[in-house]
């Protein structure tokens, strides 16, 4: 423990004194931390083994190793049927409801929304800018991270995320023709919202 | 870890680049090449020092630089990539003497043992050198003498091997004992 320097203090006068008067342990003492700088000083001497890099890049390949986030270990196998017909149903309902409740262009009526309606109206536009803005920075990320992914896994995110698409264009058309439906907003809202968590479930997957 | 573990780790290597290991992270295998042919020397010598067998060395680095490349993400850059590396590696071998139950991780503290250490033929007369002074220890204390050297205390020794603190200590002052045999002859 002298050698390591882990001697806790108190004990370290009095070992200090026994070496002052003990020349064998002095010289015991003196190799013995000779030796431990002397392997701590000395480069690894074994030769480095012919490249190993062509297996292990096989690996890499074979087994299409994934790199896992710790913090949200979410393998891609996570991304299951279940959220495929998840995202195929919210897009389904998400179609019918803008069919229901897009107005008939037979019957031009003018409606002015409220101040009540107007501030949701705002609430709802900047969830949606915001979650349009967040689902841009995940895509550019998911476009890095294309290649660690399972092809198989990619197609069935490219799947969900062109149904998902598909309904918000539906969406902004609906809004297009009626700017003041709350309802189509909230809608489109959802669906940017089921689209960014999509994408980070992909993003945490690769 | 010990900080003067850490720095040796570190300085084994040329230093690798932030850039390189973002790159790296993001999924560039051409970058994580950079990466295994900057670190290899020394987590193969790491490996070596633990197995004291060249073979089982080999397999062992591979499989380190593959667990690597699966848990790059997690390295948040609190320490060098060295280090990061070395400590990965050690798991791994660790890991590996787990799995194959062998009598590997077992701490010689019989004289006889020990005593053959000493002894060991030296017809040829020349110096032992480091690495085979290493080598001829018993399996157990090699492993926690190569911990040491990377700058682990006796207490994580002791954590990561599954023995006692005081038999971590004991190994190691044995180990030395030996050593300086060795060498000295």
């Amino acid at each position: 423990m002298l050698v390591d320097e882990t001697l806790p203090a108190d004990r370290r006068e009095h070992v200090a004194e026994h070496l002052r008067a003990c020349a064998a342990c002095a010289d015991d003492v003196a190799r013995l931390a000779a030796v431990a700088a002397r392997l701590r000083e000395a480069p690894p001497a074994a030769p480095a083994p012919g490249d190993l890099w062509p297996s292990i890049r096989k690996r890499i390949d074979d087994t299409k190793v994934v790199a896992i986030d710790a913090t949200e270990a979410a393998p891609v196998s996570r991304i299951t049927w279940r959220h495929r017909v998840g995202v195929a149903v919210v897009a389904a309902g998400v179609v019918l409801t803008v069919l229901v409740l897009r107005p008939s262009h037979s019957v031009p009526v003018e409606e002015v929304p409220s101040s009540s309606d107007t501030a949701s109206l705002r609430m709802v536009a900047d969830s949606v800018r915001s979650y349009e803005e967040e689902a841009r920075v995940l895509l550019n990320r998911l476009e890095i991270q294309r290649a660690m992914l399972r092809p198989d896994a990619m197609a069935a995110i490219d799947a969900d995320l062109r149904t998902i698409d598909g309904a918000i264009e539906e969406l902004k058309r609906a809004i297009a023709d009626d700017p003041n439906n709350p309802a189509l907003r909230r809608l489109l809202a959802a669906s940017f919202r089921q689209k960014v968590e999509l994408l980070k479930r992909a993003g945490s997957a690769s | 870890m010990t900080r003067a573990g850490a720095v040796r780790a570190a300085a084994a290597s040329p230093p690798m680049g932030d850039d390189v290991v973002r790159r790296a992270q993001q999924g560039d295998v051409d970058a994580f090449e950079a990466i295994y042919r900057a670190a290899m020397p020394s987590v193969h010598a790491l490996c070596r020092r633990m197995t004291g067998d060249e073979q089982e060395a080999r397999e062992l680095v591979q499989d380190a630089f593959v667990r690597a490349w699966e848990r790059l993400t997690t390295f948040r850059g609190q320490s060098s990539l060295h280090t990061w590396l070395h400590r990965l590696t050690v798991n791994v071998v660790l890991e590996h003497f787990r799995v194959a139950k062998r009598e590997s991780l077992r701490f010689a503290s019989d004289d006889a043992t020990w005593a053959g250490v000493a002894g060991t033929d030296r017809r040829n007369d020349t110096r032992l050198d480091l690495e085979s002074a290493l080598e001829s220890l018993p399996r157990g204390a090699r492993i926690v003498f190569a911990l040491h050297l990377e700058g682990y205390s006796h207490d994580e020794i002791a954590q990561m091997t599954g023995i006692a603190a005081g038999t971590a200590r004991a190994q190691l002052w044995r180990a030395r004992r030996a050593l300086s045999s060795l060498l000295d002859q």
